[in-house]
């Protein structure tokens, strides 16, 4: 019994589907389970997920084929997906363990890739996906982490390519002494729709969660940021923090950001930010002050704002390739 | 001597239809070391800014040339490619460009063609920093971004001797650091001064005892009131700034 088509429709009302609503991110119709092609993971093990009742993971399961796993035990480790195909699906567990990395790179020419990933956090894992997928495809990517007793969860996710974009994650920070840093950082341009949704649960104290995501809105994209943060009864001397920025490069692209606070738990450090704004004309002229053109100085901009996203990242593996997909990145969208 | 670097004429600045440079006129030739002194507010890093073409100010009358070329035909970037620098008094820190990235980036445009390979900048860079007294792990640290001052001040003259600039201004370079980075600050600024024209803006003398100046200007609302060799810092030093208000 597959859950996906019974279950509701969600309203815009809901936080979550604001801004890219079921129907838009659906690659077909609604009531549609259409047929998809395997995702291409370059490793793991055959394995089964079980359905949910969210129904973007339902459905990603719905039209699965494969479903895939990875354990990591103090490893580092470069996972491609492939997505190619009309539509294109698949399912991901990760298990680490010890000190590991784990980055995801996405490509492919896929017209509607859907992504499932389920993750359980014992140690250390510093995890990046890149989203690099072609400048036309959709994207619907659902994640799912739990993070146990004294981990640290460190979450990177580079969204430079798909034209159409929907990300939602899901982090529970569920025994004590377990930590989650997230850093988001989103390149919109032409008239990329890029949105992301964060929950992050501090279940039980003496839990700590940092996450910024930082948009560049060029063109006439749209960039959408919505976070929840909840602070369970009971999670006393959690410390959570949340800041949400955006670039603003045109006059015609739009920029969301939202991060909400749930606090239901005492003697908790939270806080929560969004801001919104063009470059900074002190930091151009600083920049042109030392020879830097306009077009360099900005672009120089541009590129630390994105990889300021990655500040609470500690693994240097991680960043460095973050760092280089983005400006491999940069540096194709420039010379078109 | 005898090279005019910069030469401001009747220069008037105001900023948001406030005046605050009210007729200046300085030249500056290569090898000399000019220092301007004066009080917080008096207008000496208005001049300064206004000097690299900062876009807060506007020029009311007067002009400005460097090496005979009006600078209002100078967009920034071709200042800096000319060869001017400024030591900013607050540089801009720029989150998430790491310092390495940001001066070769810098080197390659304002030196151009002449730009080093990369084997020889970095040659060069190890033995600037090392003059001055930095660890290798600045490079991969973000511009400016949790400085503290004297790193700050730093990095500006790591950039003064990474782009040998023929102007070089430096605002209140010296403040905030301890007298060991001031002697490094100054080892410095005497490396380029024979080849350069130098205009020092500080409040404090402790600077002008490692770095001589040929000329010392003293600023008060806007003006420069008085002109006189290095004799006059320590003149300063001694009896302030009233005697010489109006
Ligand atoms: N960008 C600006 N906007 C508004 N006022 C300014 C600006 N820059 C300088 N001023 C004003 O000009 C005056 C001189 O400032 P400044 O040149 O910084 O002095 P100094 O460097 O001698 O301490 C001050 O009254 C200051 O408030
Ligand atoms: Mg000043």
């Amino acid at each position: 019994m597959i859950n996906y088509p019974q279950i509701s429709i969600p309203p815009r009302s809901d936080h979550l589907w604001r801004y890219t609503p079921w129907k838009r991110i659906h690659p077909t119709k609604v009531e549609e389970m259409p047929e998809a092609d395997e995702i291409k993971f370059s490793s793991g093990i055959d394995t089964k997920i079980e359905d949910s009742s969210e129904i973007a993971r339902s459905f990603i399961h719905s039209i699965s084929q494969t479903s895939k796993k990875i354990s990591l035990d103090n490893e580092t480790l470069e996972l491609d997906l492939r997505c190619s195909g009309h539509i294109c699906s698949g399912q991901l567990v990760i298990e680490s363990s010890g000190k590991s990395n784990l980055i995801i790179r996405l490509s492919g020419d896929a017209g509607w890739t859907g992504l499932r990933i389920l993750g359980i956090v014992d140690g250390s894992l510093s995890f990046a996906v890149i989203n690099d997928l072609a400048s036309d495809g959709h994207l619907l990517r659902c994640e799912d982490w739990i993070v146990n007793r004294e981990s640290t969860f460190e979450f990177a996710t580079l969204s430079a390519g798909g034209f159409l974009n929907k990300t939602d994650i899901r982090v529970d920070l569920e025994a004590t002494g377990s930590e989650m840093r997230g850093g988001i950082a989103s390149n919109g341009y032409g008239s990329r729709h890029d949105d992301h949704h964060i929950e992050i649960q501090h279940s039980v104290g003496h839990t700590n969660s940092s996450l910024v995501m930082h948009a560049t809105c060029d063109g006439s994209s749209h960039s959408v940021g919505t976070g929840l943060l909840t602070i369970c009864e009971g999670a006393d001397g959690s410390d959570a923090g949340q800041v949400f920025r955006n670039l603003l490069l045109s006059e015609k692209a739009r920029a969301e950001a939202i991060p909400e606070l749930e606090v239901l738990a005492d003697d908790v450090k939270a806080a929560h930010g969004a801001a919104s704004a063009p470059i900074n004309p002190e930091q151009l002229h600083y920049l042109s002050s030392r020879g830097l053109s306009y077009q360099e100085a900005s672009s120089l901009i541009v590129e630390g704002f994105l990889m300021d996203a990655f500040r609470h990242i500690k693994s240097e593996k991680v960043v460095d390739t973050l760092r280089t997909r983005l400006l491999v990145h940069l540096e194709c969208l420039m010379n078109g | 001597m005898g090279d005019e670097v910069l030469s401001i004429n009747d220069l008037h600045v105001s900023v948001e239809g406030n005046e605050i440079i009210k007729g200046i006129s300085l030249t500056i030739s290569v090898g000399e070391i000019h220092a301007i002194m004066g009080r917080n507010g008096a207008g000496k890093s208005t001049l300064a800014n206004v000097v690299m073409g900062h876009p807060s100010y506007e020029i009311t009358s007067g002009t400005i040339s460097f090496r005979g070329t009006p600078l209002e035909e100078m967009e920034v970037f071709e200042r800096a490619r000319a060869g001017m620098f400024l030591s900013f008094q607050y540089p801009s820190s720029i989150p998430g460009v790491q310092v390495g990235t940001f001066l070769r980036k810098s080197v390659s445009a304002v030196r151009g063609e002449n730009a080093p390979s990369a084997r020889d900048f970095r040659k060069e860079l190890k033995g600037h920093m090392e003059s001055l007294d930095m660890d290798r792990s600045f490079l991969s640290r973000y511009v400016n971004d949790g400085f503290s001052g004297g790193e700050k001040k730093r990095l500006e003259i790591l950039q003064m001797l990474l782009l040998n600039p023929c102007l070089a201004l430096l605002d209140e370079t010296d403040s905030g650091l301890d007298i060991d980075a001031l002697r490094v600050v100054a080892d410095g600024i005497n490396s380029i001064a024979p080849e350069a024209g130098c205009l020092l803006i500080t409040h404090y003398q402790r600077l002008l005892e490692h770095v001589k100046p040929d000329f010392v200007h003293v600023m008060i609302d806007g003006k420069i009131v008085k002109t006189g060799g290095a004799e006059l810092a320590g003149d300063l030093e001694a009896k302030g700034y009233d005697w010489l208000e109006a």
